[in-house]
């Protein structure tokens, strides 16, 4: 075979679901998901050094993340943890051969799992 | 020494199995298709590997070239072939009229057949008509039409021969009398106009052989283009060929090949050479006479309909009483023309022995002593095949 | 009584090193027939440059796998029908993630090689084919196996799309239907490139026009590696 040159400017297209069915949609849910719980991973630490800044700044940071717009970052989060983790436990069984031709039900059990979960989470989190 | 150049009109069957014949005997073949391989009537085949029963009674010639060349076919390119074999089957008294002139004519033909009975016949196929009266197996077979025609172009590119394809001929080269020198053609990938010099042209264009041969001169070529519709269906009700025991006539193959099965055909004239419609009457047509053979195809779903047309011969006769033998032509003989001869007619299964008879045609005028080896060398894989070197590709 | 639509065909224009363009062509179609007549009748009455793949016309040679309003279609099996609506496009372009040749045909010559080398059977028993490898039957009746090696599965993969080393799911689909892992095949399919560069997209499966469903081979597939490489660590044969 000849060479392959990798096609990286490619990839953008990865997250155009249009013309795409189920299995796809999962494929971009997990990848934008994945990329999200990334950069909150970053937000995270920076969070975590500002424990080692002292008391003050510890406080004011958090008299700022009970700001509704940071409870509802952090409702993303939580989304997007269900998200890519009931659907990782997807990918991880079917991509070893188990229950692969039911990938589209069992995507749509575990989502709903999730959107249910979400909905309890932002219930309690908003109503407090 | 350099070899002798030879230029092939056409990569149908005719076309690819030319290629590989001269290719093998020591010539450099270079073939032009102005399309991709057998988009022509060679693609649109439903795929029957003949066992020539269907000719045994009126047209032996063709009948015994077909059993002959089935059984070479299964034995050098099996992996294109479903070889379940096929069943002759009687619905009705009109169908039993058929029997006697039919047993004969296989007989004649040695084309070894089997008489079954209703139940043996179910037991095999058993969706079909339940009130069968008779059948009869034969050594039919399905063939995948693209990769037959890989197969010999794969075996053609081993020795030498190259594949320009989406390339039209656009007109002969001629020497100072008329005869053919070389080709000028389109390279429609690039809009370019190429030119190739050789010993020998060989038109090899099926229905449009006669649009070719005209090219060189004022040549008439006796082909009538004959198209017939099929009709796919999505379901594979049976696992053999199934014709219906009778004259030939319009919907009287079942033809199986992977999950689905193909009705066939009707036979009309058609002027346009580039394009026939799909006729709702015909198709209907195909539904009626299939669901006689197999009364389930009612319940289900069309899957394709298509057109072909056949190069059938002009012998002055109408419709399927032509004959589906072959004609070699060399138009030195017939129109004074040298350098040009041309193929036409013929049956797919006899792709091989077309090849041949040209092959021996060809090499006697280049004064080349050379046999024809392709009934005994393997086909090689069909996914070998390859395009013309020298084709850039965006 | 058949109907008449008006569609307008947009087809894909690349000739040579020429920068590509969409012609029109507005056509009136029954909308029962296959967008593969359609095309081929622009050829034959207004177009004679244009370019296109096809053989066989009931899917079984694989040759006239387009995309088709976006999304990846063997257009002779493709009803008008299904694709728009009267008075409506059909967008027509080659398939993603091959070579192009000119306008609609792409070049499958490297895909046909791989499908050799990882061994997929041409021609199987009924029973091997049907049962997609649980089963091999004493039958002696055999067919042509399903996949058509239209490329379809292979323009809809997003893994395809982005590397042309990755085999691609026709080919991996095509080493889980030989069943023969043999060192050559397992050193094509159990490597970065092979099995494990899927990332369950599901795609292949969707489009493919011939009951192949390459998804669940892949899996099936990785589940046979996985199986051997543990029954290998021990020592079990």
């Amino acid at each position: 075979m000849a060479e392959h040159p990798q096609k990286p400017a490619n990839l953008i297209k990865w997250f155009d679901p249009r013309n795409k069915s189920l299995g796809s949609w999962a494929f971009i849910l997990n990848r934008i998901t994945g990329l999200g719980l990334t950069l909150y991973l970053f937000l995270h630490l920076i969070m975590l050094g500002q424990l080692a800044r002292g008391p003050e700044a510890y406080d004011g940071f958090i008299a700022l993340v009970k700001h509704p717009i940071f409870l509802a970052g952090e409702l993303l989060v939580v989304a997007a943890a269900f998200i890519h983790g009931l659907n990782g436990i997807r990918i991880g069984i079917t991509s070893f051969g188990i229950a692969a031709s039911k990938q589209k039900q069992i995507f749509i059990g575990l989502m709903t799992v999730a959107t249910i979960a979400i909905i309890y989470f932002a219930i309690r989190m908003f109503t407090h | 020494m350099d070899k002798p150049q030879a230029i092939v009109i056409g990569a149908g069957f005719t076309g690819v199995a030319v290629a590989y014949d001269l290719a093998q005997r020591g010539l450099k073949v270079n073939v032009l298709e102005r399309g991709p391989l057998v988009n022509g009537t060679s693609g649109r085949t439903h795929g029957l590997l003949h066992s020539g029963a269907r000719y045994a009674v009126d047209d032996q010639e063709s009948a015994i070239e077909c059993i002959d060349e089935n059984l070479i076919l299964r034995k050098i390119i099996p992996q294109v072939i479903e070889p379940n074999g096929g069943l002759f089957v009687a619905l009705n008294e009109s169908d039993m009229a058929y029997r006697e002139a039919f047993i004969q004519g296989c007989e004649d033909c040695h084309i070894s057949i089997e008489e079954l009975t209703p139940r043996q016949t179910l037991a095999l196929e058993p969706n079909l008509n339940p009130k069968l009266i008779t059948a009869f197996k034969v050594p039919d077979g399905t063939f995948d039409p693209l990769r037959l025609a890989m197969g010999f172009a794969a075996s053609a590119n081993a020795y030498g021969a190259e594949f320009h394809l989406f390339c039209e001929l656009q007109d002969f080269i001629l020497d100072g009398m008329g005869n053919v020198k070389g080709v000028q053609y389109l390279d429609r990938s690039s809009n370019q106009i190429k030119e190739i010099h050789a010993d020998i042209v060989i038109n090899a264009a099926g229905v449009w052989a006669g649009e070719v041969a005209g090219l060189a001169g004022n040549i008439d070529l006796p082909i009538k283009p004959t198209p017939g519709v099929m009709v796919a269906y999505d379901q594979r009700l049976c696992q053999r060929v199934i014709n219906r025991l009778n004259e030939p006539g319009d919907g009287d193959i079942i033809v199986p090949q992977r999950q689905m099965i193909t009705v066939g055909t009707t036979s009309f004239e058609a002027d346009n050479l580039d394009y026939i419609p799909v006729f709702d009457d015909q198709v209907q047509l195909m539904f009626e006479r299939g669901c006689e053979l197999i009364p389930a195809i009612r319940y289900t779903k069309e899957r394709g309909a298509f057109m072909a047309s056949r190069p059938l011969l002009d012998s002055g006769t109408k419709g399927r009483s032509l004959t589906r033998t072959f004609k070699c032509i060399d138009h030195k003989e017939s129109d004074n023309v040298d350098g040009l001869v041309t193929i036409t007619g013929g049956k797919a299964t006899t792709m091989r022995l077309m090849a041949e008879k040209t092959a021996d045609l060809v090499c006697q005028k280049l004064g080349m002593h050379v046999s024809c080896q392709t009934a005994e060398i393997p086909i090689l894989s069909y996914r070998k095949f390859h395009l013309a070197q020298n084709r850039e590709v965006a | 009584m058949t109907q008449t639509w008006h569609v307008t065909y947009e087809i894909f224009r690349k000739k040579g090193d020429q920068p590509s363009h969409f012609d029109r062509f507005e056509m009136e179609v029954d909308p029962d027939e296959y967008v593969l007549d359609g095309i081929e009748r622009i050829w034959a009455f207004h177009d004679r440059s244009l370019v296109f793949s096809h053989a066989c016309h009931h899917s079984t040679c694989g040759a006239c796998g387009m995309l088709v309003n976006g999304v990846e279609k063997l257009t002779c099996i493709t009803s008008i029908r299904s694709v728009t609506k009267d008075g409506g496009v059909i967008r027509v372009q080659p398939m993603r993630n091959f070579p192009v040749i000119s306008d609609l045909s792409v070049d499958m010559t490297d895909f046909y090689q791989r499908m050799e080398s990882v061994g997929h059977q041409p021609v199987v028993t009924i029973g091997y084919e049907d049962s997609k490898g649980k089963f091999n039957t004493e039958d002696d009746l055999l067919r042509l196996s399903d996949c058509i090696e239209c490329g379809l599965c292979i323009s809809a993969c997003p893994i395809a799309m982005t590397t042309p080393a990755y085999l691609g799911p026709a080919v991996l689909a095509g080493a889980q239907q030989s069943g023969d892992l043999n060192p050559c095949v397992l050193e094509l399919v159990d490597s970065e490139n092979g099995a494990w560069r899927c990332h369950s997209a599901y795609e292949c499966t969707e489009v493919c026009p011939s009951n192949v469903d390459p998804a669940w081979r892949i899996m099936d597939l990785r589940k046979k590696l996985v199986s051997r490489r543990i029954k290998k660590f021990f020592g079990i044969k």
